[in-house]
């Protein structure tokens, strides 16, 4: 599928692609704030190694630069839409297990998981202008039932927290492959040249 | 039979003449040199307490034949303290080097080991051919949360040591400086110097993976520096220098969302425009220089603060 690549459909791209950056850097500072936060407040210790975490999408990724632009869109989509779902169980979970007595922190996982709305939403723009746009959002995999001890539930969010924080540079990062020229571009094809 | 023999620092020493009888007629020579009697047990060479100086090729002959019964290389050493490894990403994504380097030398041959383990994945650290204690690894993966753990393990023939390091992928990407620094005055602006640079040419991928500057410049005369932080572009034009005096500059890069800034660039030096001389009469020379020299030492209006968060080449 070609994407669309009016001159306006390519000048739409580049605006929406730095302010995608931008949000990115902003959701990565809060995040990181929010994982010391985060660490303090749940007792844990911030080295703490955590193995992949079920349902958690890893950031981690093979030859990214030969990722085209429509597999680093489709795979920033469906990470943020992972994390929308995760956060707000997190965010359940510290109200029933704090409620109140805790709302600082819960005021900035709040706020990050707007964010992490509002960036998934601009990825769904970003998709628009190919022209199959983004997939629905039908069947897809809630999180896992919450069957974890409570230890585990602190552990896992330090992980969602961790991954996140790694998307976010990620994101700016295909972000700007994809806000690249299409011409001469010596990296992986961006947007425009997708199959 | 001639080997090399290691022995430490401070100790002692007992060398056999072959198969010699303990009893036997026997010469040692240490690089050809007769040994004194007084370091002889009958056939027996004794060194006491050995040094670095008494390395060197000892050899025993048969009384009475000079026929060589034995020789050896004596090589006194130490064993490798803990080795200090350092490991940086100067060209990310890339890849990143680690290198490293004994605290005390040991005065014999070292060999070294390392091994790079990313989550369970062992990584091929390839030696370059200069500098010689240095490997690089290139990354499989990238935004991956899970540290890397580097082991070094140096070995030589008096004992072992080791050390390692655990990091993020993130933590160790610090750029070169910045090259090609150039600072220039700006034409009929006393107070202006224009600085230009370029992004230091290990940084393989600037777009995808953009830097930010820190300047420093400060006139010769003073002290402090007065610092300005860059998002983008790889230019700047100071404003608020002093007239006529000049000025030392330096450039430092960081990505922009990862990892500590670089050391400072090379320093460049500079000296604002400032106005020719016009050839006047004697009279108005004289009024000239007096109303001058009360007016070209102006501080600047505005002293920009640097940003406290920024350690720079730490």
């Amino acid at each position: 599928m070609a994407a669309s690549d009016s001159p306006s459909a390519a000048l739409r791209r580049r605006d929406l692609c730095s302010r995608g950056i931008r949000l990115a850097g902003k959701m990565r500072s809060d995040v990181v704030d929010l994982l010391d936060t985060y660490v303090e407040r749940q007792g844990l210790d911030a080295s703490a190694s955590v193995v992949a975490v079920e349902g958690v999408p890893a950031a981690a990724v093979e030859r990214w630069d030969e990722q085209t632009g429509t597999q680093r869109l489709l795979e920033n989509l469906a990470a943020y839409r992972a994390f929308r779902a995760l956060l707000a169980q997190m965010l359940e979970e510290q109200r029933e297990q704090l409620g109140e007595a805790d709302a600082a922190l819960g005021r900035a996982l709040a706020a990050v998981l707007l964010q992490v709305s509002a960036f998934a939403y601009h990825l769904e723009e970003l998709l628009r202008l190919e022209s199959h746009g983004p997939p629905s959002e039908e069947g897809a995999s809630p999180p896992p039932p919450s069957h974890l001890s409570l230890f585990e539930k602190k552990l896992r969010g330090l992980g969602v927290l961790r991954e996140l924080a790694q998307w976010a540079v990620r994101s700016a990062r295909d972000l700007r492959q994809i806000a690249k020229p299409s011409l001469g571009s010596s990296s992986a094809p961006s947007l425009a040249e997708s199959p | 039979d001639s080997h090399i023999q290691y022995e430490r620092v401070g100790a002692d020493v007992t060398m056999k003449c072959g198969s010699m009888d303990w009893d036997a007629a026997v010469t040692w020579t240490a690089n050809g040199t007769d040994i004194d009697e007084s370091h002889l047990n009958g056939s027996y060479l004794i060194l006491k307490n050995v040094d670095l100086t008494q390395s060197g090729q000892y050899s025993c002959y048969e009384g009475s034949s000079w026929h060589l019964k034995y020789q050896t290389y004596l090589r006194v050493g130490t064993p490798p303290k803990e080795p200090v490894l350092m490991c940086r990403s100067n060209n990310y994504p890339k890849g990143f080097y680690c290198s490293w380097h004994l605290p005390t030398p040991t005065y014999i041959p070292n060999s070294f080991n390392i091994s790079v383990i990313h989550g369970t994945r062992e990584m091929v650290c390839e030696k370059d051919a200069f500098p010689k204690n240095r490997c690089h690894i290139r990354y499989l993966q990238l935004f991956s949360t899970v540290k890397y753990k580097v082991t070094l393990t140096v070995t030589n023939a008096l004992g072992k040591n080791s050390t390692t390091l655990t990091f993020d992928e993130v933590a160790i990407v610090k750029p070169d400086p910045p090259e090609s620094v150039v600072a220039k005055p700006v034409p009929n602006n006393p107070r202006r110097l224009e600085v230009s640079w370029q992004n230091p040419s290990s940084w393989p991928d600037p777009e995808s993976f953009p830097l930010k500057f820190f300047l420093r410049y400060r006139p010769l005369i003073l002290d402090q520096w007065q610092h300005v932080e860059l998002s983008d572009g790889t230019s700047h034009t100071i404003t608020d220098a002093y007239a006529g005096k000049e000025y030392i500059i330096q450039v430092a890069a960081k990505d922009n969302d990862i990892g500590t800034w670089s050391d400072w660039s090379v320093a460049v030096h500079a000296t604002p425009w400032t106005e020719e001389p016009k050839h006047l009469t004697t009279e108005a020379q004289v009024t000239e220089t007096t109303s001058a020299s009360t007016s070209s030492f102006m501080p600047p209006p505005t002293t920009k603060i640097c940003d406290k968060g920024a350690v720079v080449g730490s």
